[in-house]
């Protein structure tokens, strides 16, 4: 593990994003129970990890985070980038108050939003596509995670469980 | 034989989940569930690419029996040990559900490499124990803090 190959460009990205998007989560008036709140950062870290090391590494390994394929601390704080994304898509679902033929709009905005970002961090150099894949290939992969964040959303939300 | 086996541990695993008396919610249960898939992955591959203290197999239908058993079944163990150590039973008990949770992962491991999954490298079951162990006691500790934190929003009746 090292803590980064070189410093520039997508590391001072990453570390602006990080700031922005945290300030934005700290910004907003307070809408989501605390548990929620927690859950739905955390959730956006996961996911990201979860796809990217399993897409991204290992035998399936269609592309590299930052300068170099060995695990960086900058590797660690781009997948903390996406706890801002996984609380803002809650946070306007619930303000919104998505329900039937506007939940198909609003994960295919958030997707088509998460191919730009992708789009982003490829010119900003934080992530490299190889082994054949290209940036619509993040469209399906969007649309899947962000229809089961929605659907999930909907289960906690069946549950009652908030006062 | 490696992918079979781990997808009807995965499916075995999610079934008794879903069949059994839970004492945590599901907020409770996802964050859990989550926070010990963010640890193991990135400790996984710490010790497997980078330090090089064991080797995953290249064989494509086993790297997904790994896969399965790294981000599924583990992470599910321990959110399964969670709502049976919660119950309110006698400390005798919650340490013998502990070792038995810890001693299955543990035989997950070995069932692992029987099938060529990984191979250890610089690494024993005694490493595997003390990461496990570590891992139940992070998932313990921050599942109760979690609860601390957001209990009078959380109606548990």
């Amino acid at each position: 593990m090292i803590l980064w190959d070189t410093l520039d460009l997508n590391e001072l990205s990453i570390l602006i994003i990080l700031f922005v998007g945290f300030t934005i989560v700290g910004l907003l008036p307070k809408r989501l129970p605390r548990s929620i709140t927690i859950l739905s950062l955390l959730w956006g870290s996961a996911g990201a990890m979860f796809f990217d090391f399993t897409i991204g590494g290992g035998l399936i390994d269609f592309y590299t985070v930052n300068d170099s394929p060995r695990y960086e601390l900058f590797d660690l704080f781009y997948y903390i980038l996406f706890a801002p994304f996984g609380y803002l898509f809650v946070y306007y679902y619930d303000k919104f108050n998505i329900k039937k033929i506007k939940f198909v709009w609003y994960v295919i905005a958030w997707s088509l939003a998460g191919l730009a970002v992708n789009w982003l961090f490829t010119l900003l150099g934080i992530i490299h596509f190889k082994n054949g894949y290209i940036l619509p290939y993040s469209f399906p992969v969007f649309l899947v995670i962000q229809t089961i964040t929605g659907l999930y959303y909907e289960l906690i939300k069946s549950k009652n469980l908030f006062k | 034989m490696g992918f079979a086996f781990f997808f009807f541990l995965s499916y075995l695993i999610v079934s008794m989940f879903i069949v059994m008396r839970k004492k945590l919610n599901i907020v409770e249960n996802t964050f859990v569930f989550l926070l010990i898939l963010f640890v193991n992955i990135n400790v996984s591959w710490i010790i497997f690419e980078e330090l090089d203290l064991l080797t995953v197999t290249e064989d494509a239908m086993k790297y997904v029996g790994f896969l399965l058993n790294r981000s599924m079944i583990l992470p599910m163990i321990i959110v399964v040990y969670l709502n049976l150590v919660n119950r309110s039973l006698k400390m005798f008990k919650k340490v013998l559900i502990t070792i038995i949770s810890i001693s299955t992962v543990i035989i997950f491991s070995g069932i692992s490499i029987l099938f060529d999954l990984i191979t250890y490298v610089n690494w024993n079951f005694i490493y595997d124990a003390i990461y496990f162990g570590a891992l139940h006691l992070l998932a313990f500790y921050a599942q109760k803090l979690f609860r601390k934190f957001t209990f009078h929003e959380v109606n548990y009746s």
